[in-house]
């Protein structure tokens, strides 16, 4: 090692100072916009609203002693759960084929790509307002499935508005989970299972599908985690009739401004956050 | 013959064929050699026979049965990849079991194959591991036996050992041969590594830029190469031009050169190897006799490599590259020395002048 | 080898799946070219009225005007920020430190709704509701971690041995920074601030509770729109934005290559 390579690690040992300088800022701003407001929000779910909107002095358990013995959050809950569970599936078996033909495309794979990922970066209101344009009554999908003399199925301001909508809002996280994971699929394990006499479909499911579970694991639980919370898509496309867990905090949160339950049901939505996380490592030691 | 190519040829595109025009055939239990420096297309040629790679044309036959057109996993061949392709997510007996598992054959037999497989390549104890917590060594062997288990019609090796520290390929290579002819396997064993080719191939296919240059055993290659290529590519040897003469010597440089190949005219070129000429203090030496070849020089450059003695001389016939063993009995030549040297006619190798191409 | 059936229906089912993603982002350039009133398919006539009267649109006009601000300052600061952390991350090595990396990059777990209500309750007790602090502020909880990634993979990527080779030839730690370090992450700097520009400027979520009525933001002014209007308007505004975005994309790509730095 010479010798200014030697001063060099000191340095950077030695500049604690300079590193705390460098942190400082940041430490800033993720206490002020993420640490504080967060456990706040958790201590506000042990307090109470009063008849008046204000909140009652000190922490008690009536919020949530209220939302556990009331069957509608309990209905809620469970709806939020399937329908992101459904949710996720779907944007599963639709991403699973288009990613797999991006990682093996020799030409125009950065183009590819790039299709299947910019999604991301358009605002969810422009794209939910591009489902509202194509699912709506007298509007794209249901005028040319008239064309062909069929009758429309009602897909708009319902369940299934929802899941067409929120499908394709997830599925380019999906595509780049999967993406991710395919970096492990080596085409020469394909060829030395065809030697071994696997046709292409046992080849499929003896080593592409295991090889690319942790991607798919993967992006199942990023999906569901972001169907679950999401909110600007339920709203737009479920046309208030579709209550999830997400619309509710912000109707009580903006609406009837009870923040004690808003904040409960943050909390709620965090738990359901921590069992899917729970899931996800419990299914990649299997996996693994 | 157990294995037949005929005229096998492999285009991409409109670029120069990989392959072309590729006839060769072995017999059951034979173990041949696709040699060539890289890019000669011996791999393409391993990949047509696996079915990989779908020929452009030609034919593949094996036990007389057209497979050409047959896919990889009708062919009933063992295939050993270079990078061994174990499959990370099943254990090293799920590894060995997979072939046998398409091919349906009993539970029990399947563990009892297994079993017996993984006894062959000496791997008893690790069944339930996975490929990663092997060594590149013990890796190599499962991968063998997972090729051999099936009981393939061929074993196809796609440089088995280059990916194994020297010591360990010289074993691996021996233990491949002794499966090989135990079980009396028809194989083909592509390399890029003379050494290795000849130490346990059968017979040798020397390809080059997608063609054939020679099919023969080690020593007919070594000894008669049909080209200069494969002449040079089998070990060092020395290179000069000349010319033929009326008498049936030949002139190189300001000296005469005999061969035991009957004469020709016009150029010629010779190649001597370096361990065939003999290397004698000047003035020892008799005048040459039919058999042998005498010319004078003067020591160059030496090179000292613990086992051999390489010497650049400078003589009437250009600048040789001689080798010798060393020996603790007879101290080495200096540079300036003034040396004899002395070679076989039959160690003189002639070749066409249009084909050094 | 696939039989041609197979390879056929495979190829149409990928063309299907492609149209389904862009389906959206793709239709509303049809409908912002409407005349009707009203969004229905297929429009009566075509014409750009809804282009003009979005220009006459006082409040969305005011609303893309400080969605781009506060955008703008957003990646200023984000940059500010984020950079010598970024440096610190991954040039320094001390105990804590993926402990501390998993704490800024938390944020981009948790759900915006969430992350949106606990700043609210927190603000709205200093009166950073519906001001330009309060949102720019807020918007820094989403676009830092995105910021901090990116940078932190540049640098990363970045083999440190060349700022040592720079060191050996006698540059000053200042210098080295300044002259190896800087340029060769500038790549990763583009790639930062066009995402965090992105990121702000597209959140709705984190607006909706910070922004108030008062502040004007596209993204929500345009999901207020929707709730009560059926005009196209907003499919000329969404056409506008997705070409805008396309433009950015298309920079980053010319910069650093947005198809390789993802595959990797």
């Amino acid at each position: 090692m010479t010798v200014s390579a030697l001063e060099a690690n000191d340095a950077k040992s030695g500049g604690g100072s300079l590193l705390s300088t460098l942190l400082l800022p940041i430490v800033l701003v993720n206490i002020l916009v993420f640490v504080a407001p967060v456990a706040n929000l958790a201590a506000m779910s042990f307090r109470s609203a009063a008849a008046t909107g204000a909140m009652n002095e000190g922490f008690d358990l009536s919020t949530w002693s209220s939302l556990i013995s009331d069957a509608y959050y309990w209905s809620m809950l469970w709806r939020t759960v399937w329908i992101g569970a459904l949710i996720t599936l779907v944007t599963l078996v639709l991403s699973y084929p288009l990613a797999l033909f991006v990682s093996r495309a020799t030409r125009a794979k950065a183009l590819l790509i790039v299709l299947c990922i910019s999604p991301l970066l358009i605002s969810a209101v422009v794209r939910t307002y591009g489902w509202m344009v194509i699912l709506g009554d007298q509007r794209f999908l249901p005028a040319v499935l008239r064309s062909f003399n069929l009758t429309p199925p009602r897909l708009i301001n319902n369940q299934l508005g929802v899941i067409i909508g929120m499908t394709e809002i997830l599925m380019p996280y999906m595509i780049l989970s999967l993406l991710s994971g395919f970096g492990k699929l080596d085409a020469t394990l394909e060829q030395a299972a065809e030697t071994l006499g696997a046709g292409p479909f046992t080849v499929f499911r003896r080593i592409v599908l295991p090889l690319s579970m942790p991607g798919i694991l993967l992006g199942c639980l990023l999906c569901f985690v972001l169907a679950v919370s999401s909110f600007i898509t339920p709203k737009m496309l479920g046309g208030g009739r579709v209550a999830l867990l997400a619309t509710e905090i912000y109707d009580q949160a903006i609406v009837t401004l009870n923040w004690p339950v808003a904040a409960c049901l943050s909390v709620l939505i965090l738990i359901v956050f921590g069992t899917a996380l729970l899931f996800y490592g419990q299914l990649s030691k299997i996996v693994e | 013959m157990y294995l037949e190519v005929e005229s096998l040829e492999k285009r991409y595109g409109h670029l120069a064929p990989s392959v072309a025009d590729l006839s060769f055939s072995l017999g059951q239990g034979e173990l041949l050699g696709l040699l060539g420096p890289s890019g000669c297309g011996k791999t393409t040629t391993l990949r047509m026979i696996s079915g990989l790679v779908q020929a452009t044309s030609g034919k593949i036959k094996v036990g007389g049965q057209d497979v050409t057109r047959l896919p990889t996993y009708r062919r009933n061949m063992g295939v050993m990849f270079q990078s061994y392709a174990l499959f990370p997510h099943m254990t090293i007996a799920e590894n060995v079991a997979f072939g046998l598992q398409m091919r349906k054959i009993r539970k029990q037999d399947i563990a009892k194959r297994v079993a017996s497989a993984l006894a062959m390549v000496r791997l008893e104890g690790v069944a339930d591991r996975k490929p990663r917590e092997l060594s590149g060594g013990q890796q190599q062997r499962v991968a063998l036996a997972r090729a051999l288990v099936v009981e393939p019609d061929i074993l196809l090796l796609d440089e088995p050992l280059s990916n194994l520290d020297a010591k360990l390929r010289d074993n691996m290579r021996n233990e491949i041969r002794e499966i090989q002819q135990r079980l009396r396997m028809t194989t083909v064993f592509v390399t890029h590594d003379q050494t290795e080719a000849m130490a346990i191939c059968d017979r040798i296919v020397v390809m080059n830029r997608g063609k054939l240059e020679q099919i023969g055993t080690p020593l007919d290659i070594y000894e008669r190469p049909a080209t200069p290529m494969v002449a040079e590519f089998v070990g060092r040897i020395n290179r000069l031009d000349g010319q033929w003469r009326n008498d049936g010597a030949i002139a190189v440089g300001d000296s005469l050169v005999r061969a035991n190949a009957s004469g020709g005219a016009g150029r010629v070129l010779i190649m001597i190897r370096p361990h065939r000429i003999d290397l004698e203090a000047a003035g020892e030496a008799s005048v040459g006799s039919p058999e042998a070849n005498v010319v004078v020089g003067t020591i160059r450059h030496i090179n000292y490599v613990g086992d051999t003695l390489q010497y650049a001389v400078a003589t009437a016939a250009g600048l040789l590259q001689v080798e010798k063993a060393t020996s603790s009995a007879t101290d080495p030549f200096q540079p300036g020395d003034s040396v004899t040297l002395r070679w076989k006619t039959r160690d003189t190798l002639t070749f066409s002048s249009e084909a050094t191409g | 080898m696939l039989p041609k059936i197979a390879r056929g229906v495979h190829a149409l089912s990928i063309i299907l799946i492609l149209m389904f993603l862009l389906a959206p982002v793709i239709l509303v350039f049809p409908i912002s070219f409407s005349a009707d009133a009203y969004v229905a398919w297929p429009p009566s006539a075509w014409s750009a009225r809804w282009y003009v009267a979005l220009l006459h649109n006082e409040e969305m006009v005011t609303a893309f005007r400080n969605s781009l601000l506060i955008a703008a300052c957003v990646t200023v600061i984000t940059l500010v920020v984020a950079m010598p952390a970024a440096v610190a991350l991954t040039r320094w090595s001390f105990r804590g430190q993926d402990a501390l990396i998993s704490l800024f990059t938390a944020p981009l777990l948790l759900p915006s709704i969430v992350l949106g209500l606990a700043i609210l309750v927190i603000f709205a007790g200093y009166g950073l509701v519906s001001s330009w602090p309060g949102v720019v502020i807020a918007h820094l909880v989403i676009t830092l971690p995105y910021a901090l990634r990116v940078l932190m993979t540049g640098l990363g990527t970045m083999p440190s041995f060349v700022e040592d080779a720079a060191g050996t030839l006698g540059a000053a730690p200042w210098q080295v920074f300044r002259q190896i370090t800087l340029p060769l992450m500038t790549p990763a700097l583009v790639a930062s601030a066009a995402l965090a520009f992105i990121v702000s400027f597209d959140e709705v979520v984190i607006s909706l509770f910070i922004a108030g009525t008062q502040l004007k933001l596209l993204p929500v002014s345009l999901y207020h729109y929707v709730e009560s209007w059926t005009d196209p308007l907003v499919a000329a505004v969404s056409a506008l934005l997705v070409l805008g975005t396309l433009g950015i994309v298309l920079i980053v790509e010319r910069a650093i290559g947005l198809g390789k730095a993802v595959s990797k």
